[in-house]
């Protein structure tokens, strides 16, 4: 193998066993890929909600095979694109905060999470989109959701708060709960509706 | 590639000047750290297994390909990862997402200690990039990350001080170390953020305490009789394994001693405090780190021993140590050390 890195992409063919072969397979304007980052605090169910949707809705007790942390999913949307999620998940803690930009780094879209329960994973979640605000690519699409909306007994951020914030900063809010998988996949369909297509090609 | 690889791997001096600290910087590290510092769940705690991982990413050095490295790279992150899915199905917990799974990587990363800036780059600089996507782009990026979270744990002085700290603590307390470390492995954050998070009985004083604590430490360290002044303190080079069930009293009677000294210091300190310069606080956090380990690990055998009751003792030691200093400001030379020391053990014997 060649030191190639600067040679221009012909590999279309080839196959290294390391990679999925999906990948050989460029964007265009039906067949849309994008990477989707997860953030939230530590405990806010990034990785149900993302499990949820990749697994949920074909068999809920399946047991899985690899990790959570990375997983992707295809997605048909009515206009008969498709849309293909590289879901990358963060971990959420804070000491692990200031390492956040390795991984939104180019992500086209952020889905940011909090806790219904937690005023303060809704404060982190604030955070983050300031974050994103500031560092994240241009034309990011961000998503606000509020998880585990069948603790209603327990709620502590109301639903309000979550719509008021996300209208000021032009976001797209839902609320969801991986549990009971509520809002799970109206979450991704809305988020694949408003990327950004490709104008030509 | 093969061929090339001797001229274009880790072929810079500076390359290669960042490897030797880092990997310096981890083998320091890899002595204390246990898997509560940074945020792994008990439920996921299986340092055995982690073998696993730490072999195949060592593996690392043993290829020339960036595609062979990159393999180990990934097969250590989904021996991770199967590891992580076993024990949450054993104990019946969501399954592992980037929370559970990045704190082991850069545990394992720091136990293998592999050659590891200069891998990286080297198969971010020869791995051709349309290969670099998707899963072995996300766990590359997750790679990235432990690095740069290990050269970050810079200013090291302080925090391992705390982060050793905490280690002893009980358990219950918990949520309260993670506050608290959040703060002292992030560089940015002031002294005084950090310290602001420590002993409740003494929020107003711990900073200076600390300072002296600081003080203290950097003079031991350039006295070069380091040991004898600790030697002054019977257990303090002791093994479990050295212990009778006699030592026992002994034992609890000089962490009585040593609680009360520190607590009438603490006290006594306010006001002095806050007089002591600070301009040598922050010297030679490299050095500073090896008596604070060093301590550290006689302290944590005198606590295993001495079990449950005592889980203060461990924050006593080095305060009350460096504390006993630094009642000196213009403290002379080893000599007063060791007296100092000496005294201060006598007088509290009466």
């Amino acid at each position: 193998m060649g030191c190639s890195s600067s040679v221009p992409d012909r590999s279309s063919g080839r196959s290294t066993g390391l990679n999925n072969g999906e990948n050989s397979e460029g964007p265009d304007a039906k067949n849309l890929r994008v990477k989707l980052v997860l953030l939230g605090d530590s405990g806010v169910g990034k990785s149900c909600i993302v499990l949820r949707f990749v697994r949920g809705q074909f068999d809920p007790t399946s047991k899985v095979t690899v990790g959570a942390s990375f997983l992707s999913q295809t997605i048909a949307l009515q206009d008969s694109t498709t849309v293909k999620f590289e879901i990358w998940d963060t971990a959420g803690q804070e000491r692990y905060a200031a390492l956040a930009p390795l991984y939104y780094r180019g992500a086209g879209v952020a889905v940011i999470v909090y806790d219904i329960t937690s005023p303060e994973s809704f404060a982190k979640a604030q955070y983050w989109v300031k974050e994103l605000q500031k560092h994240g690519s241009p034309g990011i699409v961000m998503a606000l959701v509020g998880n585990k909306a069948d603790l209603q007994e327990k709620r502590e951020v109301q639903v309000q708060d979550g719509t008021d914030y996300a209208e000021k900063n032009g976001m797209f809010f839902i609320e969801t709960s991986a549990k009971t998988a509520d809002n799970i996949n109206q979450l991704f369909e809305e988020i694949a509706k408003r990327l950004p297509r490709p104008s030509s090609s | 590639m093969t061929k090339l690889f001797a001229s274009v791997f880790a072929s810079l001096p500076d390359d290669v000047k960042h490897d030797e600290q880092l990997s310096e910087k981890m083998a320091l590290v890899q002595q204390f750290v246990r898997p509560e510092n940074l945020d792994i769940k008990p439920t996921f705690q299986n340092e055995t297994s982690w073998l696993l991982a730490q072999k195949e990413l060592q593996k690392i050095n043993m290829y020339k390909a960036p595609r062979d490295k990159l393999v180990f790279i990934l097969n250590c992150c989904k021996v991770i990862n199967n590891l992580l899915l076993n024990a949450s199905i054993a104990s019946n917990k969501n399954p592992p997402g980037a929370d559970d799974f990045l704190p082991v990587l850069i545990y394992v990363t720091i136990k293998a200690n592999p050659q590891f800036h200069s891998n990286l780059l080297y198969i971010q600089r020869y791995r051709r990039q349309s290969r670099l996507v998707s899963e072995a782009a996300y766990f590359f990026t997750n790679m990235l990350s432990a690095e740069a979270f290990i050269s970050n744990l810079d200013g090291l002085s302080n925090q391992i001080n705390q982060i050793a700290g905490q280690d002893q603590r009980e358990p219950t307390e918990s949520r309260h170390h993670t506050l608290k470390e959040d703060h002292a492995v992030r560089p940015k954050s002031s002294e005084g953020k950090r310290l602001s998070k420590e002993d409740q009985s003494s929020l107003t004083k711990i900073a200076s305490i600390s300072q002296l604590e600081n003080r203290g430490a950097t003079m031991l360290l350039e006295d070069h009789r380091m040991s004898n002044v600790f030697r002054e303190y019977p257990y303090m080079f002791a093994h479990a394994g050295d212990f009778t069930i006699n030592d026992v009293e002994d034992l609890l009677n000089n962490y009585k001693q040593l609680v009360f000294k520190y607590v009438c210091l603490l006290k006594g300190s306010d006001g002095a405090s806050a007089a002591f310069p600070l301009s040598r606080s922050q010297a030679q956090p490299g050095q500073h780190v090896e008596t604070v380990e060093k301590s550290e690990d006689d302290r944590a055998i005198v606590q295993n021993f001495g079990s449950q009751k005592d889980t203060d003792r461990e924050d006593d030691g080095p305060n009350g140590i460096s504390y006993q200093e630094s009642t000196k400001p213009d403290f002379p030379k080893e000599e007063a050390a060791a007296s100092s020391e000496h005294n201060h053990d006598d007088t509290s014997e009466q």
